[in-house]
């Protein structure tokens, strides 16, 4: 490992008075393509949009499978919501779980509004009480809400917003309740 | 050209979520990585990155047992070793800057917001295959330098000195 000096014009004088400290290092990482192909090595490396186009259709391929997924997995999530309710942990953790899931993948194969529901849902559990749990209401709109988005997929984006809105506004109503309550 | 450098590099997928395993491991097919190692959790992520020693991780945050953090982390502290320093991109649904700065703060070299789309993943790889940061390591961080920007700022600049890998 070789130390060279390398001027800086990022802070100017402190930049020439400072000393690089002891217990700081910098250290210059080769790039991997550098690395891996050698004297082949041409930069920059650029978005190759042919390539870009075979992954967008490998999307495109696994959409179907995923409708498919998707609707069986939003059954599951209307028969796990009574035994939440009632205290199962594991009917809990698989709600999660399940709402994760669509949060994160939906929205990649053409299904943003179920992301969206999916996230709102992921994000009261994991502030969920014991109380909300046991009401769930919440829950069961946000189950609707996503079978909605899937049996409807061209809902007039207002509609869906107010939806989301409407949950929100759910949300913090049980919340202010509860903190009354308490 | 891009092919070619794909086709070299090794990289290791860590997600809990079958359906996002499936889905990574397939673009990175599609962009012509032919090594690709998946693990489900931190725990098992760790014995893959010793035994495989991949060129890139590819993260989720939201793991159990061991998060996409902790992993991370773990990673991170191996120093004295190459390894420690790969590039980490975070996929995650947490997309809060909280959840964001936290990544930044513990090494992450990219972050990827899910849902994910292709170009986003394959520009964060041309990202860290292509440009790499200088590594930064002091007391408290150990990562690629968290200033993109050369922007001027308050304060002494300690990035006059740097040490070739």
């Amino acid at each position: 490992m070789a130390n060279r000096s390398m001027t800086s014009h990022l802070a100017g004088h402190e930049a020439a008075r400072g000393e690089t400290p002891p217990d700081v290092r910098f250290i210059r990482v080769p790039s991997i393509a550098e690395r891996k192909l050698g004297a082949d090595y041409v930069a920059p490396i650029r978005l190759d949009p042919r390539v870009l186009d075979q992954m967008q259709s490998t999307i495109r391929t696994l959409e179907t499978k995923y409708a498919e997924a998707l609707s069986a997995q939003i059954s599951m999530l209307q028969l796990l919501v009574e035994p939440s309710a009632k205290g199962d942990s594991e009917a809990r953790s698989r709600l999660y779980s399940l709402s994760h899931d669509m949060r994160g993948l939906a929205g990649t194969f053409g299904f943003p509004l179920v992301g969206r529901f999916a996230d709102s849902l992921c994000r009261y559990i994991e502030n969920c009480h014991e109380e909300d749990w046991r009401d769930g209401s919440v829950l069961r709109f946000h189950v609707d809400a996503i079978r909605d988005a899937v049996d409807n997929p061209g809902t007039d984006p207002a509609i869906t917003m107010e939806t989301l809105n409407a949950l929100e506004r759910l949300i913090a109503a049980t919340r202010g309740n509860r903190k009354m309550a308490g | 050209m891009t092919e070619s450098v794909f086709g070299k590099i090794s990289v290791l997928v860590v997600d809990d979520s079958a359906y996002m395993r499936h889905l990574l491991l397939t673009l990175l097919q599609a962009l012509g990585v032919n090594e690709i190692h998946l693990a489900i959790n931190g725990e098992e992520a760790w014995e893959l990155l010793n035994s495989k020693e991949p060129d890139i991780v590819i993260t989720d945050a939201a793991m159990v047992p061991g998060d996409g953090f902790m992993f991370a982390k773990r990673l991170r502290s191996l120093r004295g070793r190459a390894l420690g320093m790969i590039p980490i991109i975070m996929v995650s649904g947490h997309t809060d800057l909280e959840s964001v700065e936290r990544a930044r703060d513990i090494g992450i070299t990219e972050f990827l917001s899910k849902p994910i789309s292709a170009r986003g993943l394959y520009e964060r790889l041309i990202q860290v295959i292509d440009r790499p940061r200088t590594f930064v390591e002091t007391p408290t961080y150990r990562g690629p330098d968290r200033r993109r920007r050369d922007t001027p700022f308050e304060g002494t600049d300690r990035r006059g000195s740097i040490a070739l890998l």
